[in-house]
């Protein structure tokens, strides 16, 4: 029995095909652009190519992420904070606390062992999203998105950056960069600055070991190690971070297939 | 200047020093919120009372206790306390003002443990003639709590030598202000603030011996570089020293400046006014209280700030004001538009900048620059 | 007419009609006052607004905050007045409210029609930043306006004592001098007297109506009970809206007895806090999907109903002084009872420590019978928004699910609807509610 869960995110479109409920067949993205209906067919028409499947053997589509009311296939949707800790679970049963950074959006949440969400925060105003602005920072040290986390970990040196606001702390780096500090040390100041703001959200819900990183910022080692630093704690990042939440919607869509 | 220096490690080390004199005295440390404490009640009781300034430090973990949208200084002051860098405090008090810094206090009572802590019901409406015998009242009650704690009464005389000693370091201090009339200051607005700052932190007798050796060798003392321009601060709650050093130690031949006086909560405010002759001491205490240059949110219905800061930009002899205004803050948002007015008006040009925990120094380099273009080219007509 | 489509029946509200006509009167009434040779005045919300009273039966009011939620539900005429009042240099981060109302004035543009009416006389009461200061600009814009405020930051109502007290009466008689010296009339006592009467009267009454939802299924939802509590913050010292609230309590206490439910398919119950995004109220409807009801919130309740906590611990109504066989003889008793009276307010509990709003939030969250709780991180309320955090955490602690959702109640700005409503559907889920319809 083939279950699809579909992840409508801000930027990229995931598709993730599950059979009975417990072995991923495929996993696919594309990115999302201004034609999301379109990006979402081409995912998951890779997604079943992948599988060697067609689409009549798919017997329910959930959806979730920001555009799920609009995702093509599905059936019905769960939140992106539902999808993430039913996803997390599922692939770390010791998961109790998720935090998941995407493009647009950063959230945290705590759950029990069955992947119910108890308590959780989303990013709010005075707190940009991480993906979009690590990707602006990149830009203005003219690095590539991937370089950015390696070259912070070369860094010897501690400049405080304002970890409130991103406006104020586009404008600091310019002024670093001016101030002739080096790449790397810019670099890391981006992250600390990042991951105070993801941490100042983290210690509002409050956590609980194990503590797993999902979504696109996950992969950025340095960011990792930050978080691991600021916590205090073990700080996991899954496998495939970033179809966590496909996979959780897969999950979902089993589960109201009665599957066990 | 090694004058200037001991005030400056007071700053710094502001820790230690209280941990020091808890040593020294055997006396207990009350750590305040707000210019409006009555620190001589405390001072006649044998506390150091020293006032909870932030760190400057992004941090992340006041965000359970204060939503973001209240003024970085009171996450930066609650910071502090949640960190435990004033785990010495043997009491911590507030004297209501803005409701942005209580919730400083209300967390940090909650949250981390602290033997005495004390709420005063500062009145608002300071303009009004009940305001006197109310204060005065609340003071009585504030009084007998502090004795309690204590566990030894407060003795007019104590409160007698309170007072005189306060007094001084308040006539210290403006004698200090005085020599930056001059065309020629001998001080820096930076070095100023590291006073005013200290001022704040340690026992005043200490200050004022300080201040009085500092007052003896300024007069002979040349700067390295001319005044330039005159700048003043107006302000809501800022100690950015960085900024102060920043504008004063810009390129000396094209955009020499120096703050030559302010009107601002951590500067000029705290300590301008004394504490008048009265034979009923604590009225004399309220009196001073309520007579002293307002903040923002006991300036009301009158506006007297205005007057306070036209006179100092005079006597000071002031050519440009620069508004630090605390992000977030809006008592003085709810004045910054009036002033600036009332400033413009007798030909004060004013540059609007936004302070946070960190700023952004090079982007506020540009505008301080261009301000000072600006008023040089006024010079010139 | 009462209608059955889900687990309860519902019913419209009889004297709905009513309150509007009451509400339109006002606005009427203060922008025509002169034509009769009356006086209008404006102040807050909370100001004293039974003191103004003793100037005569032609004086009309208008409170700020109201109307500046009146300017934010008409979301193109308030960005007009936000964008006017940034453009004279107030920052965006000041209460909504009043920059909505500061806008209406430099507009020229009164929100009900016409050009702003411009008051007589500015009577205020001061408790957060901004009250006093609100009023101190308005003088400013309209080239000045006599004004008096009234410092009432004397601290919880559990530390009242004769200083406090005597400290606000004393400005309160400083204050009816004020008044005659501005206005040149005479005072009189005894239309004082009659209006803080008034005052206990349609404060105590709106607490009972609240009580009322304790019951399950609740009788009214928050979304009605905001076009009801409104009245006692336009003028609680006014007959008309102490007679209203009586007829109010004797409906919904009809529909009690009939089992008559704001929501046909109740089966969850939350509460919210703070104001809400007043241009985005369709919020409450859609939790309607989810067969969950908010029975209200501290600001709904606390606002301006009076309330205490009885022998048993249940938090009811406040007994009147003349419940409690108090008389009020002459001006200074009746400025003493006002004083005691409004210095219990809930809502001005929290600006000395928002533990003690916390209390009062767990004791609602029990007594109401709630599943959970939202609130609204509001950013364009510091006063109410006030320690929110804590209590948030506190109302965790006690074991009730928290949603929180940032906004602004007077700013359409700053307010993400999408996003809430995506927050709102998570909250749902861990509360184990599925929606009933689309």
């Amino acid at each position: 029995m083939i279950t699809a869960g579909i992840d409508m995110g801000a930027k990229n479109i995931k598709v993730v095909l599950l059979e009975d409920g417990r072995k991923v067949r495929a996993r696919a993205q594309e990115l999302g652009g201004t034609d999301t209906r379109g990006a979402t067919e081409k995912a998951f028409n890779a997604a079943l190519f992948q599988a060697g499947l067609k689409m009549a053997d798919v017997l329910h589509v959930t959806s979730t992420g920001a555009g799920r009311a609009n995702a093509p296939y599905a059936r019905d949707s769960v939140t992106e904070v539902g999808a993430a800790a039913r996803g997390a679970v599922f692939v770390h049963p010791a998961t109790r606390t998720v935090i998941d950074i995407g493009a647009e959006e950063g959230k945290t949440l705590r759950c029990d062992a069955a992947g119910k969400v108890i308590d959780f925060a989303v990013n709010e105003k005075c707190a940009a999203g991480a993906g979009s602005f690590m990707e602006s920072m990149a830009r203005a040290l003219e690095v590539k998105l991937e370089q950015l986390g390696p070259l912070s970990m070369k860094s010897t040196n501690t400049i405080p950056m304002n970890a409130q606001c991103a406006v104020f702390a586009e404008s600091e780096v310019v002024t670093l960069v001016h101030q002739k500090h080096s790449k790397e040390d810019i670099a890391k100041a981006v992250h600390d600055a990042i991951a105070d703001r993801i941490t100042s959200m983290v210690r509002k819900v409050g956590f609980e070991n194990d503590v797993v990183l999902i979504g696109g910022v996950a992969k950025n080692p340095a960011f990792v190690e930050t978080m691991k630093r600021n916590l205090q704690t073990e700080v996991k990042v899954l496998d495939e971070p970033e179809y966590v939440g496909a996979l959780g919607a897969a999950l979902v869509a089993a589960d109201n297939e009665g599957v066990k | 200047m090694k004058e200037i220096d001991v005030f400056r490690e007071w700053k710094k080390k502001r820790h230690e020093y209280a941990k020091d004199w808890q040593k020294r005295t055997g006396g207990k440390v009350m750590g305040y919120f707000c210019t409006y404490v009555p620190e001589e009640i405390l001072y006649a009781a044998g506390v150091l009372p020293v006032r909870v300034l932030g760190s400057h430090e992004p941090q992340n973990v006041t965000e359970p206790h204060i939503f973001a949208m209240f003024c970085p200084f009171c996450r930066d002051c609650l910071a502090q306390g949640l960190k435990g860098r004033y785990n010495y405090l043997d009491g911590l008090m507030i004297a209501q003002s803005c409701l942005h810094i209580r919730q400083a206090y209300t967390s940090w009572v909650k949250h981390v443990p602290v033997p005495f802590s004390y709420y005063l019901c500062m009145p608002h409406k300071v303009q009004s003639k009940r305001a006197y015998p109310f204060l005065r009242g609340e003071l009585d009650t504030f009084k007998k709590a502090v004795e309690k704690w204590t566990g030894k009464g407060i003795s007019d005389k104590a409160l007698a030598d309170a007072i005189a000693v306060y007094n001084e370091n308040r006539r210290l201090m403006r004698e200090l202000y005085d020599l930056r009339k001059a065309p020629e200051p001998p001080i820096s607005g930076e070095e100023v603030m590291e006073i005013s700052l200290a001022q704040q932190m340690v026992d005043k007798k200490e200050h004022n011996e300080a201040l009085k050796k500092l007052l003896a060798a300024l007069p002979k003392r040349k700067r390295d570089r001319p005044a330039g321009t005159r700048l003043m601060i107006i302000g809501s709650e800022d100690d950015d020293i960085d900024f102060l050093h920043m504008v004063e130690s810009l390129n000396k031949e094209q955009y020499p400046a120096t703050f030559v006086v302010d009107e601002h909560c951590t500067g000029s405010r705290y300590f301008w006014n004394d504490v008048p002759d009265d034979r009923d001491l604590l009225m004399a205490i309220a009196r001073r209280y309520i007579e002293r240059p307002p903040c923002p949110t006991k300036d009301w219905e009158e506006r007297k700030r205005i007057p306070h800061i036209m006179t100092l930009a005079r006597d000071f002899g002031v050519q440009g004001a620069i508004v630090m205004q605390q992000k977030f803050c809006d008592p003085h948002e709810l004045d910054t538009v009036a002033i600036r007015k009332e400033l413009e008006k007798k030909g004060i040009k004013t540059l609007f900048l936004e302070f946070d925990v960190t700023v952004p120094i090079g982007q506020f380099r540009i505008r301080v620059e261009a301000f000072l273009e600006t008023l040089k080219q006024d010079d010139l007509f | 007419m009462t209608e059955k489509t889900g687990k309860y029946p519902t019913e419209p509200l009889k004297c709905w009609d009513k309150a509007k006509k009451i509400r339109e009167d006002y606005y009427k009434d203060y922008a025509s006052a002169h034509e009769k040779g009356g006086l209008r005045w404006a102040g807050g919300a909370w100001t004293f607004d039974a003191i103004p009273a003793g100037l005569g039966d032609d004086v009309h009011p208008i409170t700020s905050e109201p109307y500046g939620a009146s300017c934010a539900f008409n979301k193109e005429f308030s960005l007009k007045c936000l964008e006017a009042t940034e453009k004279a240099g107030y920052a965006r981060d000041l209460c909504a409210y009043m920059r909505n109302y500061w806008g209406s004035i430099l507009l020229n543009q009164f929100a009900f029609g016409g050009p702003f009416p411009k008051p007589d006389f500015l009577w205020q009461d001061h408790i957060c930043c901004s009250h006093a200061k609100w009023y101190q600009v308005v003088s400013e814009l309209e080239h000045g306006i006599p004004h008096f405020s009234i410092d009432v930051s004397v601290g919880p109502e559990d530390e009242i004592d004769q200083n406090k007290i005597d400290y606000i009466v004393g400005q309160m008689h400083d204050g009816i001098e004020f008044l005659e010296k501005s206005t040149g009339r005479k005072y009189d006592d005894n239309l004082l007297i009659k209006a803080v009467k008034n005052t206990c009267r349609s404060t105590s009454t709106w607490a009972k109506v609240c009580e009322l939802n304790k019951t399950v299924p609740a009788p009214l939802d928050e979304k009605s009970m905001y076009s009801l509590y409104v009245l006692g913050t336009l003028q609680k010292s006014s007959q008309a809206v102490a007679d209203f609230y009586e007829e109010l309590l004797k409906e919904v206490q009809d529909r009690v007895k009939r089992g008559i439910s704001a929501t046909p398919n109740e089966r969850c119950r939350v509460m919210s806090d703070t104001q809400p995004p007043w241009g985005f109220l369709s919020v409450f409807r859609y939790l309607e999907k989810f067969g969950t009801v908010s029975i209200g919130s501290l600001y709904t309740f606390g606002l301006i109903g009076a309330w205490e906590v009885a022998p048993d611990g249940e938090w009811v109504h406040r007994k009147t002084p003349m419940e409690k066989g108090v008389s009020i003889n002459d001006r200074d008793k009746a400025l003493r009872v006002l004083t005691e009276w409004e210095l219990h307010k809930p809502e001005w509990q929290h600006f000395y420590s928002p533990h003690l709003k916390s209390e009062m939030m767990i004791r609602i969250a029990k007594q109401w019978k709630l599943n959970g709780v939202m609130l609204h991180y509001n950013r364009g309320c510091e006063g109410l928004s006030l320690g929110i955090a804590e209590n948030r955490l506190a109302l965790l602690k006690a074991g009730y699910p928290v949603m929180v959702f940032e906004g602004n109640m007077g700013d359409e700005r700053e307010f993400d609807m999408v996003r809430t409503m995506s927050r709102i559907d998570s909250f749902m889920e861990t509360l184990g509610m599925k929606k009933d319809f689309d």
